[in-house]
């Protein structure tokens, strides 16, 4: 049992690929999501922009739907032991740093209305606002790396270690499932809603 | 071409996907099946991978291991009266709510040891993966950390690194003698792994980059 639980873990660890296979994996998963969002029309920054304009909220709706497909896959994935959750990385919370980051990161969403993912995929569909946006992105990248002597108080700030929902509030992982679907399905509809409005 | 009618079928078809899987997920609660994987947990028991002895636990306490939580399991007036150095008191009955996050490593103590292993099955049983326990409890920390008696035979004395252990004691507070003033004579036996690397293999996941989106 145990054997076969640590096997199956991590995609990558289960069938013991190399670096090479992984790297593969992984081109082969961005292309997968990059091909979605543009399906999407999440290319397109006019569209993503309607998300701020409350006109069109694709945005919210894909990355919901996305969101929640996940959720139930890692759940009845680990529930039928073909994941193991203990060794799915949770990213953890550093209160400051996340504040700050997140504020940065919004500014430069709403000025470009495009994030990371979509910008990528406005530039690889020819469009120079994405081929900029990226530029923009690698340039921060680089100089936060470049910074990173100096940012280090900041970036290593006010560790949380990780929060889960169900052990935040000390409820089943299963209710919080469900009420996250629920929230979902009600947060399309409330989206339609708006959208019809216009 | 209009395409309503199909599109609303197929939203309405996931939705009811998403809702009875979502409704299912509550009633069964939790994500791994709830029975306790008896051979997986004899297994680590034999390989004692299931316990550290007290000069690892020193060595964590002292270096500051990183995500390490000393507990202490016994009742909450004699966490009081002495407890180890930065542990935290949750005596058995309230063991269910001490809620490790994967990140943390867990050494739970009691006085002699059972309790403390018994804890550890518990927590075991609730899915909970970087815990160990001392397996002497405090009377083993009291042996070798805080009096341990350094022999005075050169063959033994060759097959431990006596100035760590000493320095080690010093660092706690405690007083290590020599087998010569210590009637009971020496206590050692066996050899120790400082780093706890044959006991307690350190499956912490590395802190990785953060991802957006």
């Amino acid at each position: 049992m145990k054997s076969v639980i640590a096997m199956t873990a991590p995609l990558v660890d289960s069938l013991a690929f190399g670096e090479a296979t992984s790297l593969g994996v992984a081109v082969g998963i961005g292309v997968a999501f990059g091909w979605t969002l543009e399906r999407a029309g999440l290319g397109n920054a006019r569209k993503l922009v309607g998300q701020f304009y409350l006109t069109d909220l694709t945005v919210f709706k894909v990355m919901f739907s996305a969101v929640v497909t996940a959720m139930l896959g890692a759940f009845w994935l680990a529930r039928l032991g073909v994941l193991d959750l203990e060794r799915v990385y949770i990213p953890e919370t550093w209160l400051l740093p996340q504040l700050a980051g997140g504020l940065l990161f919004g500014i430069g969403f709403a000025l470009a209305a495009l994030c990371p993912g979509t910008s990528c995929v406005a530039a690889a569909t020819g469009r120079l606002d994405g081929l900029a946006t990226v530029a923009g992105m690698l340039a921060g990248v680089w100089i936060t790396g470049a910074l990173i002597g100096v940012l280090s108080p900041l970036y290593d700030a006010t560790g949380r270690g990780t929060f889960t929902l169900p052990n935040a509030l000390g409820v089943p992982y299963g209710v919080v499932v469900f009420a996250v679907v629920l929230m979902a399905l009600g947060g399309f509809r409330f989206a339609e809603w708006i959208e019809a409005r216009r | 071409m209009d395409r309503g009618p199909a599109i609303t079928r197929s939203r309405r078809l996931l939705a009811a996907t998403a809702l009875i899987l979502g409704g299912l997920a509550a009633a069964v609660g939790r994500p791994a099946p709830a029975a306790i994987d008896v051979a997986g947990l004899a297994q680590e028991i034999t390989a004692e991978a299931d316990h550290v002895d007290a000069i690892v636990l020193a060595n964590w306490i002292r270096n500051r291991r990183q995500g390490l939580r000393v507990v202490d399991v016994r009742t909450r007036a004699e966490f009081d009266e002495f407890h180890l150095p930065t542990a935290e008191s949750a005596p058995l009955e309230a063991i269910a709510a001490l809620r490790p996050s994967s990140a943390e490593t867990v050494v739970l103590y009691s006085a002699g040891g059972a309790h403390a292993a018994q804890a550890w099955v518990l927590l075991r049983a609730l899915g909970h993966r970087n815990v160990f326990f001392l397996a002497g409890g405090l009377e083993e920390w009291t042996a070798e950390v805080l009096t341990p008696v350094i022999p005075d035979d050169p063959d033994l004395a060759a097959t431990m690194p006596w100035s760590r252990i000493v320095d080690l004691s010093l660092y706690f507070g405690g007083t290590p003698t020599r087998a010569a003033e210590d009637p009971h004579g020496t206590r050692w036996h066996r050899s120790i792994d400082f780093e706890g690397g044959r006991t307690a293999p350190d499956q912490r996941p590395a802190r990785r980059w953060r991802r957006g989106c």
